[in-house]
Parts: structure tokens; C-alpha cells; sequence
């Protein structure tokens, strides 16, 4: 299968970087071919600018995508793994802002002219998995809501295909890990993503 | 009461944009002091980048880099959040402002790995918001925007402190009356804020 894999951590040296790593190994040994799209180092701008969003409503093709090699990426893909330190609850500014300006209409989804109804447009895409870092303990990311594993298991999700099966794989009070619990983190991100 | 209103929108003629300056012009009417900081407008930054990642527990040099909005953030009694809701979840700039201006030392302190809230001060906070989603779709999503607001920013301000969530929905749908009426339903809100 073809994974796009999309990471997202300023730091090369970080934990993040080195579970990005390890998924991309161990997606390799597992026979899958591997397209990983790392946004700091391609100084991906978040921002959507002005024009962008005065067209937004009427988009109807990626050709309108600022980042048009990223539409053919993510059209190609069969199965999408998100590899993010949690912030805030969420994913990082950079990466909200990835699905801002390329999972835009004609790309991730179309809004019907007449009534403005949603379809998804990305059925092609089988496989979905989010592993990321958490400051906080799980119970309370679950007390909060867990905002940024709704906003892509469930927000995300229901534009990809329906029977889609999905994974969240998170390694939760990252500011008191040890070299223990990363080791043993970094062992359950290999043999999850061998069975993607 | 220093009322801090944090805008996110690109458009300025854009329907968000006109809540934006009707819940400042509310406010003010109001006899609040209003410090009205809109991102797009003020060219913020949102990404948080290498240095400031690896500074971020240093609770001197951590703020270095947006000293000016810690202070606004610092000096407010009360907070309104004025965005529209893109993909589940806050526009980029907002999130990014979260990212680099709420950070330990200011918004929370972490004491042995535990958060602690640190925005005693805040003592009220309003969220207007606008959504594509219809009700339903967000719904099922779990409404994640919504959860963060109700839940982790106000966990952050004075234990209860007033907290209101404005939300339109179908954006894309809805009539000119009940936008108009959501304009009204949330300028009054300001008036009595």
C-alpha cells in the first residue's frame, strides 16, 4: 500500500523524529511504499491567505492549491499516518494549517453548487493512524475531550473511506517520560504500523 | 474590564470579520477597554520553531519571542475568542497563537510533570464561532473546537469564571435573517458582558 506519512516537529533531534523513524521502517518491512512528507522542513506555511479564502467556497479542483504537489500526494495515497507532538490538545499550528489549505474543496471534498452539501472526496484512502506525544496524562486528555483525536479520527475520518480502519497510538505524559516508557513506546509505534 | 478579543480571519468584509468588530464596538459602548488583536491583520506568526520548541521550559527566555502578547494576555481581565471553525478545529494563526503565547509560566505552570492553570485573572471568556458543518456533522466529529473551549481554556482562567460559547452553524447554508439574528444575539451578549 501506498502510506503517505505526514510529520510535523521543529526539532530533528526530538522523541517525534525519532517515532517519524521508526514508523518509516517499520512501514518498509512491512512492504509498504513510504512518502513522507515532513512540513517544517519544507517550511510549509500554515497561514491561508487572503485570496485563498475569498475563492474557497467556489474551489473545485487542486489546481487551486497553493501546494498543488501536495494534492497529487495525498490523491495517491491509500493509507495516511500523522506523526505530531500534541499541543494545546491538539495538532501544531502547522499542521492545522496543512489541512487548511490542501484538504480544500475539489481536493478532500466538493460543496455541491446548489446546496451547499459536503461530500468526501478522499475514498481512496483505507488506513488511518495518528501517533502522537502528550504533555498530559491520558485520563485527563480523555476529562478534555481529547480535541485533537476528534478533530482527525472523527473530523478527518469521515472524509476518507467509510469502512476506513484507524488507530491512535499515543505516548501520554511526555514531560516525565523515562528511557524506559520511550523505548517501550517506540516498540508498540513498530508493531502497530507493522499491521497497517 | 480589559476585555483582550482575539480575531482570526483572512477576509475583513468576511461575516466573521463583522462579528469581530461588532463584539468590539459592543464592548466598548459598554464601557470596557478593548484591545482588539487581530492576527491576520497584526502579520502573526503561528508556527512555533526550533529554538522556541527547546527554549519553551525556560521560563526567561521562553517569552522572548512574543513578549508583546504575553503582556496583552497578561494585562486582560477578560478574553473573546472571535474565529471561524475550518476542519474541526481552530484557522492555523489561532492555533499557532495558543502554541507560542500560552506558554508554561504564563497560562499554566507545570510542577512535576502536572499542569497547573495559571489564568487566575481572566475572569470571564466568550467564544464566537462560525462552522461549515451543519449541527449534526459536528456533532459526530465530537465537536472538538467546542471541547476545548468549554473544557481546557476554561480549566486555564479563575475557577468560575463565566464562560459562553456562540456558535452558528451550516455556514454555508444558513439564511441572511439568521445571520443577522446571530449578529444581534451575539452583540447583546457583549453589551451585557
Amino acid at each position: 500500500m501506498k502510506v503517505l506519512v505526514v510529520y510535523c516537529h521543529p526539532v530533528p533531534e526530538s522523541f517525534c523524529a525519532s517515532v517519524k523513524s521508526t514508523t518509516v521502517e517499520a512501514l518498509r518491512k512491512a512492504g509498504h511504499e513510504v512518502d513522507l512528507l515532513d512540513l517544517y522542513e519544507e517550511d510549509f506555511n500554515p497561514v491561508m491567505p487572503v485570496e485563498e479564502r475569498r475563492i474557497y467556497n467556489s474551489m473545485t479542483s487542486g489546481e487551486q492549491c497553493a501546494y498543488p504537489e501536495h494534492v497529487a500526494r495525498l490523491m495517491s495515497a491509500e493509507g495516511i499516518i500523522f506523526v505530531y507532538p500534541t499541543w494545546w490538545y491538539g495538532m501544531p499550528a502547522m499542521l492545522k494549517g496543512w489541512l487548511d489549505r490542501v484538504w480544500i474543496p475539489g481536493v478532500a471534498f466538493n460543496i455541491s453548487a446548489e446546496g451547499g452539501v459536503i461530500t468526501s472526496n478522499l475514498r481512496h484512502i483505507k488506513r488511518l493512524g495518528v501517533i502522537t506525544m502528550c504533555g498530559a496524562p491520558m485520563w485527563w486528555s480523555y476529562v478534555v475531550g481529547h480535541p485533537g483525536k476528534r478533530t482527525i479520527l472523527r473530523g478527518v475520518r469521515q472524509l476518507i473511506n467509510l469502512k476506513a480502519k484507524s488507530f491512535f497510538l499515543a505516548h501520554y505524559l511526555m514531560d516525565v517520560s523515562t528511557e524506559q516508557s520511550r523505548a517501550d513506546y517506540l516498540g508498540k509505534v513498530q508493531a502497530k504500523v507493522a499491521k497497517f | 474590564m480589559r476585555v483582550l478579543v482575539l480575531h482570526a480571519h483572512p477576509v475583513a468584509e468576511s461575516y466573521n470579520g463583522a462579528l469581530f468588530r461588532h463584539i468590539c464596538e459592543n464592548l466598548t459602548k459598554a464601557g470596557h477597554q478593548v484591545d482588539a488583536c487581530d492576527l491576520y491583520a497584526e502579520g502573526f506568526d503561528p508556527v512555533l520553531t526550533q529554538q522556541e520548541r527547546l527554549d519553551y521550559h525556560d521560563l526567561v527566555k521562553n517569552i522572548m519571542p512574543v513578549a508583546g502578547h504575553v503582556d496583552r494576555v497578561m494585562k486582560a481581565d477578560a478574553l473573546v475568542l472571535c474565529y471561524p471553525v475550518w476542519n474541526f478545529g481552530m484557522p492555523a494563526i489561532m492555533k499557532g497563537y495558543l502554541d507560542r503565547v500560552f506558554l508554561p509560566g504564563i497560562s499554566f505552570k507545570l510542577e512535576a510533570g502536572k499542569v497547573k492553570p495559571n489564568l487566575q485573572h481572566i475572569k470571564k471568556v466568550a467564544v464566537v464561532t462560525s462552522y461549515g458543518a451543519t449541527p449534526l456533522r459536528a456533532f459526530l466529529a465530537g465537536n472538538p473546537p467546542k471541547r476545548f473551549a468549554m473544557r481546557t481554556l476554561r480549566y486555564l482562567c479563575k475557577p468560575g469564571a463565566s464562560f459562553s460559547y456562540q456558535a452558528l452553524y451550516d455556514m454555508n447554508r444558513v439564511s441572511l435573517e439568521k445571520r443577522n439574528q446571530f449578529l444581534s444575539r451575539v452583540g447583546d451578549l457583549m453589551a451585557r458582558f
